[in-house]
């Protein structure tokens, strides 16, 4: 190998291999970085390289193992080059596969294509990939292309040209200069200006200086210096000894963490080869310029990452910071000026010098200059390496490059630089991406570590878990540091656990210690002696910024909103269930074939099992943990409870009712729908006296009225609404408040307490003119007509406006109506906007309805008082708002007409005023009652269910209703109107069925799937279109349980 | 010498140019706490007590590490580092055991004083605390974790000061502790039983492994005989712990305390400190005239000898074969002064009140001893002496000077010097002389051998010879004067005395805790005083040791000097 002795035997070279290098071959890159080796890409590279033999193309076609090409999530991924196709998850089997179709039979195969999850369309290029279209990659621009184990294959690629250029045509102030004027700054952390700081140690005094090269990356979830090295170690290093030029040092040491093999074989290798090319050590290209790179492996420790700590750590020594001054540009290993950059600002370096100031300082926001690389992961759909310039915007990174949050969950916040960042919440999500901006919300660029949360994440759970690393990763040297983040990980733990035999003084000195937190953190902030310390209580002050109602959730209510803490959620199933149904108990007895046992437990905790059974938006799935983790399909619990109320009579059931006494009151039910009957029913049970009052000929309030049939058969809500009476409790039909009685003569009766639950009837309408024309229904008005009287309102065309479950409902009663031609839905957003149940919308669209989407009612077309059709606009959705919603706006001159017969108007619903008379109401026009004691304005008159909240969930309003009881009987037995809250966690032992042993090596089971009427049996007629699931398929999905209650449980 | 202006607490002040905050503001009578400071060694920043708030910082400052500066703003009192302060306070106390009662330091604990002085008054924080076992496997030290607040202080002094990193840090966070290598004993480390540490430690995570209950126990027991030698450096420092100002000498006071409390004879380690020098001094004229090894080393610091016997096991035939003074006195006491008496050895329970630690471990060596008895059977530090003093209600202050027994009561002031670094010098270097030309140094003062520095050099002229000395005290010297030997040979030198602990015994593992700088001075200087006004200043003077030699052991390096008075030395591999 010849050494270069002068920078023009190193462009001959560079000459030279250009001339031998054909851009037109074809080349097969793979990535070749830990993270695709851990998917597979190893044994690949072989199944590759066979195939390219087995099908004659070893002449023409290279196998190219190359750095992290950033797409982890969808690693090993293969591109061919140069047209540059794009293969993901590729496997050796896929290789033989692969070659064939793509080199030799010039197509494509399809299966290995990316697929884009917005569109479902499947992409071909690289470049076309939305994760690498939006990013910008100067770091990483060579990742995918180049052989990180040749130096010529750097060479070729214009590798070691800012050596020449530095050595060859400037001085050492002048590569300071440049570097100072393109602005760039450190990018480990505190974002430093890179330039002063090599300035301030260029000037010290001293014959010995060292350079050194922070590679010991430790954020949890970071691994960007990783994969710059892997796949460009020779950028680092060339970085490395321009630097060392411009600051006077003639040694040079890398600290890398030990737990990086390959970058540390990477950089050993490329060391070799630059000495051997003569880029490195004594006199690099004839200029008298010497310098020595050396690798120091460190044991991975955090703190090693703070620069007294790591030079300690190169000395030998234990790694713990010392106090500044001395700065190591004074003192630093050894005793000798030091200057200490990150991987990625050692990157940066050529770039500049190759390319200049303007163009590095022409990227980027005003004060942050240049791109970052951030390795995204957490709850994003594109976990991987993303470079961008500074001042791109969190959104573009987590939506548009990271393709937004798995399994249509919220994103809540992100966490940025590590444990000693903070989190950006979700209202922030426009913050441009740049030092200045990130720290003024309290948290830092760092090295970018980003990390994605979503609304099941629990922000002091989060903070707990940066604190216990924290703790344990503190070098353990000052006191605030080692003792304080101890005390505060203490203090956290206590919010986030439950006291079995809750004292008063418990939750006294939980209070306390939350009190302290905040003294604490700051205590530590401003005496810790090194930067971890200093930044350690970061975590918990940003969670305590923007999620201080989240630690006030913890600690008043004992209750972890994103039911992420387990001993706050017990069950997450249970713990999802506004009644704090026992579902993971009722589950298990379905597994075990004990059905009157799952009937039990669930009637124990709800009036409604067959009406929850078939409409209940089932809160439960969504917090299975069964669908958060594997392969990401929760338990079908409603199907579950659908079939033990297919196998249980609701007359099984007996609850113990309390005899009467001293201690019974006489109370008034307004309103038979579910919040209504619940109240009515828990209070019999306590020995109450009580009428419901029912403005309707049939009790079952929005149950019976508004929704069909076809999704709860009457008879069986009659016999449910039948079980829930007794001797206590009696109902009086077509008796309505205002008409027949009043809440002032219901209380001068002698009724001790009222409970006001007269839902929310009142359809809201277009507030267009003409709008009372024959032929506009309100949706509720159309429900209840036909529900509870047969009326067939609807004719011919007609049209419903409405996205909710109340415009889905009315939409397939009315196509069930004799003489109605068609039904289409028009609604202002898109289908996936629609809050309507999926499952009712595709039910809908099979049984023959339309929807238009992303229109709006603009003028209402009639003649003589009859409707003829309406005219609509067309919206287009606007960019999102703070909230991240993106709000429908009219697009000019979109405009068009419809012809129509009927129209139904259900976009919202509200309570009736005329019978609210005297009692206070929100600012949306519900009553208002206190969320706690659910008492009105008025004393003795209680409130809840739609009437306060809103149209809303049965299983909302039956909650509603059993927690009014509770508190109407404190009320009326002259208690205080709080209870404590308690944490619900299992105590019951169920032996799990089956044999545990053969599921552990079982294939998982998929989720069960519902049958359905088929279509052309019940477009015309009202029978009930979801089916029950057999025996055997209802046992099967309830082994799926992941039994997340064993937990807590003892076998007894 | 430049000075600065700077202000603090609103008052304008001077400071010296380089020095640090703390050094400016202690200089102008502000106190400062500080639970990790070490006065003479580079700030290690840990315990952040020091803190102050500086105009223009974000963060608090440390000021034990942060220079001061021409127009610095300082509050050294602000709410915000009070606050501070009493939190590092009150984060300790919550992982500190709550059993002060209970604990030798209590009075004498920073961490108790620094929470009184800073008044902290309630428990803010609770929580686990740090469980370890206590290493009591030591002869000299006891460490117990749970009571360290990891200032490291005892990490600092074993390595900067003594060179020896017996300990360190171990662990990391919340969970990092002090401790061996492999988180062994201290008793299978390199740990050299100074007790430098136990002096450093602000709380009562160090301890001298107490003998104060064996002791009670033998003056309790009427069928034994109990004997007392006390070292040159107790009497002047024991009086500290009466309230007394350093270097006070009390000797006479504690010669009649101990005979207060049972002791039936108590005898004086100068004695044997002057039979050293007959012995030493012997045997350096023997090696100089028939080329034996040297530089020779004195042996009589314990912790000195582990050090050569582990870390530099070649040095082992440089170093004097004469035991040390304690042990001399053992072993007379127990051969020579037996029989005059008629006593039974195996009867005669001899008890020494040294100074220093690993004088425990010294008289616990299985070569220390004969007929499987030791001759020195326990070891008192001065702390331990004047505990036992306090058990026993024995005030020395109101007691009536006596005089130490015969035979072993006579000493010269040579043999006191002992106690100080450069002691053994000046009273060998007054003997050799004398052995070797047959005449008296006319100024028996030896003026280069005296204060407290680390390492001195003298060259005298010996008749024909000149004899060159090096004096070092704290291994940390020893040390670096070994490797310049190994280095270029230091052909020069013929006699080298080496003391443990910086400044000698004065400053010892067993002294009082607490004493500053300048306590130490005094406690020399007290030593030069007795020395200056001493009838008898010449160890070979010493008529009782002549009769000792004419009664018993015959001559110097004789044969009997040879085995009672003279031992041998090991090899240690703590790796092994």
């Amino acid at each position: 190998m010849n050494r270069f002795l002068h920078v023009t035997d190193l462009e001959k070279h560079r000459e030279a291999l250009i001339a031998a290098f054909d851009p037109n071959r074809t080349r097969i890159t793979l990535c070749g970085g830990t993270g695709c080796n851990a998917q597979g890409s190893i044994k690949l590279v072989d199944a590759l390289k066979a195939a390219v033999a087995k099908h004659g193309l070893s002449e023409t076609v290279d196998v190219k193992v190359t750095g992290c090409h950033g797409f982890c999530e969808k690693g090993p991924v293969v591109v061919i080059r140069p047209a540059n196709t794009f293969y993901i998850q590729v496997k050796a089997e896929d290789a033989d596969e692969l070659v064939r179709v793509t080199l030799k039979e010039n197509a494509v195969v399809d299966r290995l294509l990316y697929t884009d999850p917005g569109s479902g369309r499947t992409i071909l290029r690289e470049q076309d990939v939305p994760f690498y279209a939006k990013q910008t990659r100067v770091i990483l621009a060579e990742n995918g292309h180049l052989d990180p184990t040749s130096i010529d294959d750097y060479i070729l690629r214009g590798g070691y040209s800012a050596l020449g250029k530095a050595l060859g045509s400037m001085t050492p102030d002048g590569v300071i200069a440049e570097v100072k004027k393109a602005g760039l700054r450190g990018r480990g952390g505190a974002g430093f200006s890179t330039g002063t700081k090599w300035e301030l140690c260029r000037k010290q005094p001293g014959e010995q200086k060292y350079v050194i090269c922070n590679a010991d990356e430790g954020d949890p979830g970071a691994y960007m210096n990783r994969s710059e090295i892997e796949g460009n170690p020779h950028l680092i290093l060339e970085g490395m000894i321009v630097g060392a030029y411009a600051i006077g040092a003639s040694k040079a040491v890398i600290y890398c963490r030990a737990e990086y093999p390959l970058a540390i074989a990477q950089l050993t290798r490329g060391i070799a080869q630059a000495k051997e090319r003569g880029l490195l050590g004594d006199d690099i290209l004839g200029s008298g310029f010497s310098l020595d790179i050396v690798i120091k492996q460190g044991a991975g420790a955090f703190v090693c990452g703070e620069e007294t700590a790591l030079m300690h750590s190169i000395e030998g020594k234990r790694g713990m910071p010392t106090p500044r001054p001395p700065f190591p540009a004074q003192s630093g290993v050894f005793g000798m000026p030091s200057n200490i950059n990150n991987v990625e600002t050692w990157a940066n370096v050529p770039l500049i010098i190759n390319r200049g100031a303007d163009w590095f300082a022409g990227i980027g926001s005003e004060k942050s200059k240049g791109t970052k690389v951030f390795s995204l992961v957490g709850c994003v759909n594109n976990t991987g390496l993303v470079e961008v310039p500074f001042g791109t915007s969190l959104r573009t990174i987590i939506e548009d490059i990271g393709g937004g949050t798995p399994r249509g969950r919220k994103f809540k916040a992100a966490q940025m630089g590590g444990p000693s960042g903070g989190c950006i919440p979700a209202a922030y999500i426009d913050t441009p991406v740049d030092y200045e901006s990130v720290q003024s919300l309290g948290a830092i660029v760092g090295s970018g570590g980003l990390v994605v949360m979503d609304d099941s994440t629990c922000m002091v759970d989060l903070a707990k878990y940066f604190m216990e690393f924290i703790q344990s990763e503190s070098c353990g040297k000052c006191i605030p540091c080692r003792e304080g983040t101890r005390r505060m990980k203490e203090i956290l733990d206590t919010l986030t656990r439950p006291r079995r035999k809750e004292h008063d003084i418990d939750a006294l000195l939980r209070m306390q210690g939350l009190m302290h937190l905040k003294d604490l953190a700051e205590t530590i902030k401003s005496t810790a002696l090194c930067g971890l310390g200093q930044t350690a209580p970061n975590p918990v002050l940003s969670t305590l910024r923007f999620f201080r109602d989240e630690y006030e959730a913890h600690l008043y209510e004992r209750r972890c909103p994103a039911g992420s803490c387990k001993e706050l959620v017990g069950a997450p199933c249970q713990n999802g269930c506004p009644v704090g149904t026992e579902v993971w108990r009722y589950v298990a007895h379905v597994g075990r074939g004990e059905y009157a046992d799952a009937y039990r437990v669930i009637r124990d905790a709800n009036p409604f099992p067959s009406a929850c059974a078939r409409v209940c938006h089932h809160p439960c799935e969504r917090s299975c943990r069964a669908g958060a983790s594997g392969s990401g399909e929760p338990i079908a619990i409603r199907t579950l409870k659908r079939f033990v109320v297919d196998q249980v009579a609701p007359t099984a059931y007996r609850p113990k009712i309390r005899p009467s006494g001293p201690h019974s009151s006489t109370i008034a039910v307004v309103g038979g729908g579910p919040a209504g009957l619940t109240a009515a029913h828990c209070l019999s049970l306590l020995g109450h006296k009580v009428t419901v009052f029912e403005r309707e000929a049939k009790p079952g309030g929005m149950l019976v009225g508004a929704i069909p049939a076809y999704r709860l058969p009457r008879e069986r809500l009659e016999a449910e609404i039948a079980s829930l009476l007794n001797e206590n409790m009696e109902i009086k039909l077509n008796a309505a408040l205002g008409r027949d009685f009043t809440v002032d003569g219901l209380l001068a009766e002698g009724y001790k307490a009222v409970y006001l639950a007269i839902g929310s009837h009142q359809s809201k309408m277009l507030d267009l003119p003409n709008e009372d024309a024959h032929g506009i229904l309100p949706g509720i008005s159309f429900l209840k007509a036909y529900n509870l009287h047969g009326d067939h309102l609807a004719k011919g065309r007609v049209g419903v406006i409405g996205g909710g479950n109340s415009a889905m409902d009315a939409a397939r009663v009315a196509f069930r109506q004799d003489g109605v031609e068609n039904v289409t839905m028009y609604y202002r957003r898109t289908r996936d906007e629609m809050p309507a149940y999926a499952e009712e919308i595709e039910a809908g669209l099979a049984e023959g309805i339309s929807i238009q989407e992303l229109v709006a009612p603009v003028a209402v077309n009639s003649k003589d008082g009859r409707l003829t059709g309406m005219r609509f606009v067309r919206n287009r959705l606007s960019e999102p708002d703070a909230s991240g919603r993106r709000k429908p706006e009219p697009i000019p001159g979109s405009e068009f007409e419809v012809e129509l017969d009927t129209l139904i108007v259900a976009i919202s619903e509200g309570p009736e005023m005329a019978q609210l008379e005297g009692l206070s109401l929100t600012k949306w026009g519900t009553l208002a009652a206190n969320p706690e004691s659910f008492l009105t304005s008025r004393k003795g008159v209680f409130a809840g269910g739609d009437v306060t909240t809103g149209p809303s969930t049965v299983i909302g309003a039956i909650a509603a209703g059993k927690q009014a009881a509770v508190m109407i009987d404190r009320f009326v037995t002259g208690k205080l109107l709080k209870i404590v809250p308690k944490v619900k966690l299992p105590s019951v032992f169920i032996e799990p069925a089956g044999d545990l042993e053969d599921e552990s090596t079982a294939q998982p089971a998929a989720r069960v799937t519902v049958p359905h009427l088929p279509v052309e049996r019940r477009t015309r007629n009202f029978d009930e279109v979801e089916l029950c699931v057999s025996e055997a398929a209802a046992c099967g999905e309830a082994r799926r349980c992941m039994r997340c209650d064993l937990e807590f449980t003892q076998p007894v | 010498m430049n000075t600065l202006t700077f202000e603090a607490n609103g008052r304008q002040l001077e400071a010296k140019q380089g020095d640090t905050v703390l050094e400016a503001l202690r200089c102008a009578g502000i106190s400062v706490p500080t639970l990790c400071h070490i006065e003479g060694l580079n700030p290690t920043g840990a315990c952040r007590m020091c803190v102050v708030e500086v105009d223009g910082a974000r963060n608090l400052v440390p000021s034990c590490s942060f220079p001061v500066a021409q127009g610095m703003k300082i509050k050294s009192n602000s709410p915000r580092v009070l606050q501070a302060r009493r939190t590092i306070i009150e984060l300790l106390l919550a992982n500190h055991p709550d059993d002060c009662l209970y604990c030798g330091r209590s009075g004498r604990c920073d961490l108790q004083s620094l929470a009184q002085d800073l008044g902290v008054r309630q428990r803010r924080y609770r929580g686990l605390k740090t469980e370890r076992d206590q290493d009591v496997s030591s002869p000299s030290i006891v460490r117990d974790p749970d009571k360290c607040v990891l200032c490291g202080k005892c990490v600092r002094i074993c390595e900067e000061i003594q060179g020896v990193s017996a300990i360190d840090f171990i662990g990391r966070g919340s969970r990092s502790f002090v401790g061996t290598a492999f988180d062994k004993g201290l008793n299978v480390s390199s740990c050299i039983n100074c007790g430098q540490c136990v002096v450093a430690c602000p709380t009562g995570a160090l301890q001298e492994r107490s003998n104060v209950e064996d002791v009670l126990r033998a003056l309790a027991d009427p069928d034994v005989f109990v004997v007392a030698q006390h070292a040159p450096a107790v009497s002047v420092s024991i009086a500290e712990e009466f309230g007394l100002a350093p270097g006070a000498d009390v000797d006479g006071l504690m010669v009649a305390a101990l005979r207060r409390i049972g002791f039936k004879r108590v005898f004086d380690t100068s004695f044997t400190a002057d039979l050293t020098i007959m012995e030493e001094g012997s045997e350096l004229a023997h090696r100089v005239a028939n080329g034996g090894v040297l530089p020779m080393m004195t042996s009589c610091s314990p912790g000195w000898i582990k050090f050569v016997e582990t870390f530099y096991p070649e040095f082992r035939p440089n170093l004097s074969t004469c035991k040390s003074p304690q042990q001399m006195m053992g072993a007379i006491v127990k051969t020579y002064f037996a029989g005059r008496e008629g006593l039974d050895p195996k009867k005669i329970v001899s008890v020494s009140i040294m100074p220093c630690t690993a004088k425990k471990f010294e008289a616990a060596r299985p070569e220390m001893g004969r007929d499987s008895a030791q001759d020195v059977d326990f070891v008192l530090t001065t702390r331990e002496l004047a505990e036992l003093f306090r058990i026993t209600g024995v005030d020395p202050s109101t007691l009536q000077a006596e005089a130490a027994d015969t035979p072993f009561g006579e000493r010269s002031s040579a043999g006191k010097l002992f106690g100080a670094t450069g002691g053994v010098m000046e009273a060998a270097v007054r003997s050799v002389h004398f052995l070797l030309t047959g005449r008296e140094l006319e100024d028996p003062t030896i003026a280069a051998a005296r204060g407290l520095d680390g390492s001195k050099e003298l060259h005298v002229r010996v008749g024909d010879l000149e004899v060159g000395a090096v004096v070092v005290s704290s291994l940390g010297q020893a040390r670096k004067l070994l490797e310049e030997i190994k280095a270029d040979g230091r052909k020069d030198i013929h006699f080298i005395e080496v003391m443990t602990c910086p400044g000698g015994c004065i400053n010892g593992g067993g002294q009082p805790i607490g004493a500053a700088k300048d306590a130490v001075m005094a406690r020399m200087k007290a030593l030069y005083t007795i020395d200056r006004n001493a009838p008898l200043r010449l160890s070979h003077r010493n008529a009782s040791v002549q009769r000792l030699y004419d009664e018993f052991l015959g001559k110097p390096l004789g044969e009997k000097s040879h085995h009672l008075l003279h031992t041998h030395y090991q090899e240690r591999d703590v790796m092994a």
